[in-house]
């Protein structure tokens, strides 16, 4: 099939054209998908989270403009490389829609960096003990001190869990990531929890714990008193 | 007024290209829903990895190519005629310095700054523009301010990461100085049609503009965007597989310790904007390496090879590595020795 251009004051429709339109349309869609299903926290931090809804703007404007300007005066070949290279360009749509919702879990926390040299969320000597603190904690010593204050005080935190070899088996570490503007900067945190109970909570299952919270030398305990399983939280990484 | 085209047997309307490529697209679709969990978390960090690198750069893609292609449709050429006329020593800091002007970052900046070259502005000081803006871009420096509050070298890094990264972006718009526009930028199919379109909108009695404009937008978005997906899986898949510990052994060896964070910053591929906190997490690595994470990362990454692959002419990217590592190395040390 061929679109038959003659002349170029008879502007036709333009397969390849189309094509694009359908494409950026597919992007502009993701991005307003994301926005609305409250999706694009697994993806983004606080700091960037306009990216998502700009991004929504710019594409269906693009996506707008491409649909109006579909026709043209001169034939444009739609060429089986032309046809894979968009494609190629609608696979990452293909992959967020596709792929079942999900959050980093223990496997990334063993390949990336620790928090380190984060500053804490606040005074840590008083007020809400958070996952921050303990992070900014075990490089910053003003805030290791500050800590060490509150020794025994009550915490609770939600995290998944991570088990590590050779762990008793009323022990794992509670991990959470700090996300600054995409997962691909994300930082983690843990935490030992000791006296869970033994066995019943699986490796990267999402947790609260409530316990008292103990610095020993380089790490910081919570000793559990409360450990409940929870739901994937709808913002799974934290801010800073 | 009429221009008649040559009869060409041209398949132009291959929409079985298009259902072939959807069949595809639909099963890799359904593979991976069925893969899901199962497909272990290997799988789930790429795919994770991999979709957030792209929703966070694609929106600043397609508003580099929406700038880019309203200074090739609407500003008129003689605007940039008459910077072109500018000594290359004046256009060169000027471009240097927009950065605080126009907050790009990496992504967006390489499309205007191709189209800033097309137009007519030396393409060495358009190179040391797309190289400077993602560094010298206010926002850039309040957040690399916000990673290291609190401590002493603070303004050592906020302002060592501007100059430095000032410094590189000028050594390598000198040293493709020499180099003609023809030369530098690689050539695309479309720079003929896009300009065939111009033509062709001009020569009816209302000259519309905004369907070239959408014709420039969709062909910069189309191009950056391949390269961008490919340069993504790259970085995702060694952000899975490569665990960040592995340039720990070095973080006391001289030099080394700066060329493991450069490197590292090279496989990461993160954003200008973010990547201050992941250099700032680095505690074990001096000031100095953690400074070259942040001035070698937004110049050169794997994204960003793929990226200068698809605009610039072979030979471009061996030099930004070259140029880039040398000077980021040499600033490196030195600002360690007065800070460290």
């Amino acid at each position: 099939m061929t679109e038959g251009f003659e002349t170029r004051d008879r502007p036709r429709v333009v397969a390849l054209r189309v094509a694009q339109a359908v494409l950026l349309s597919a992007w502009a869609g993701m991005f307003w998908f994301l926005v609305a299903s409250g999706q694009s926290w697994l993806y983004v931090g606080a700091r960037t989270a306009w990216v998502v809804p700009t991004g929504g703007v710019v594409l269906s404007f693009a996506a707008l403009g491409r649909w109006l300007s579909i026709r043209a005066p001169r034939p444009e070949p739609f060429t089986s490389g032309r046809a894979w290279a968009l494609g190629l360009i609608a696979l990452p749509v293909v992959v967020v829609m596709a792929f079942p919702p999900s959050s980093l879990g223990s496997y990334a926390a063993d390949r990336r960096s620790a928090a380190l040299g984060l500053a804490a969320t606040g005074d840590a000597s008083e007020g809400e003990i958070t996952l921050v603190d303990l992070g900014a904690a075990l490089w910053s010593e003003e805030t290791a001190a500050a800590l060490a204050g509150r020794a025994g005080n009550e915490v609770s935190f939600v995290g998944f869990v991570t088990r590590r070899e050779g762990m008793p088996a009323d022990e794992f570490l509670l991990t959470r990531f700090i996300v600054s503007c995409c997962v691909a900067d994300a930082l983690s945190v843990q935490v030992r929890v000791v006296n869970a109970p033994a066995g019943r909570f699986e490796h990267d299952q999402w947790v609260e714990v409530e316990g008292a919270f103990y610095p020993l030398g380089d790490e910081m305990v919570v000793d559990a008193a409360r450990v409940r399983a929870v739901e994937r939280p709808d913002r799974p990484y934290l801010n800073v | 007024m009429q221009t008649t085209m040559e009869a060409r047997p041209v398949a132009t309307g291959r929409w079985r290209h298009g259902l072939v490529v959807l069949a595809a697209l639909a099963a890799v679709g359904l593979a991976l829903r069925l893969a899901g969990d199962a497909g272990g978390p290997q799988l789930r960090t790429f795919v994770l990895v991999f979709s957030s690198l792209l929703i966070e750069a694609f929106p600043f893609i397609l508003l580099g190519a929406v700038v880019s292609g309203a200074i090739e449709v609407y500003v008129p050429a003689a605007a940039f005629a008459r910077l072109a006329r500018l000594p290359r020593g004046v256009q060169m800091p000027v471009a240097g310095l927009g950065g605080f002007a126009f907050p790009v970052c990496e992504c967006g900046s390489v499309p205007v700054a191709r189209r800033l070259a097309m137009k007519g502005l030396a393409p060495a000081a358009a190179v040391t523009f797309m190289l400077a803006a993602p560094i010298l871009n206010p926002v850039v420096l309040v957040s690399t301010a916000v990673a290291y509050r609190g401590r002493d070298v603070l303004w050592p890094m906020v302002l060592g990461r501007a100059g430095l990264g000032l410094v590189a972006a000028l050594a390598v718009g000198w040293i493709v100085a020499r180099q003609a526009r023809g030369e530098l930028l690689r050539a695309r199919p479309e720079d003929d049609h896009e300009h065939e379109e111009h033509r062709a909108s001009g020569d009816g009695v209302r000259r519309r503009r905004w369907p070239a404009f959408f014709e420039h937008v969709t062909t910069d978005f189309i191009l950056l965007g391949k390269y961008l997906i490919i340069g993504a899986a790259v970085a995702a898949a060694l952000q899975t597989f490569v665990p960040q510990s592995i340039i720990g052994a070095v973080a006391d060896a001289p030099i080394l310790n700066i060329l493991a964070m450069m490197a590292l910053a090279g496989v990461l591929s993160l954003c200008s904007e973010s990547d201050a906190f992941v250099a700032a997490s680095f505690v074990q690595f001096g000031m100095g390496a953690q400074l070259a994470f942040l001035v070698f990362g937004p110049m050169v990454d794997a994204k960003l090879g793929f990226l200068y692959a698809g605009t610039f002419s072979r030979g471009f990217l061996r030099t930004v590595v070259v140029a880039v590592a040398t000077i980021t190395l040499a600033g490196a040390l030195w600002l360690e020795v007065f800070f460290g």
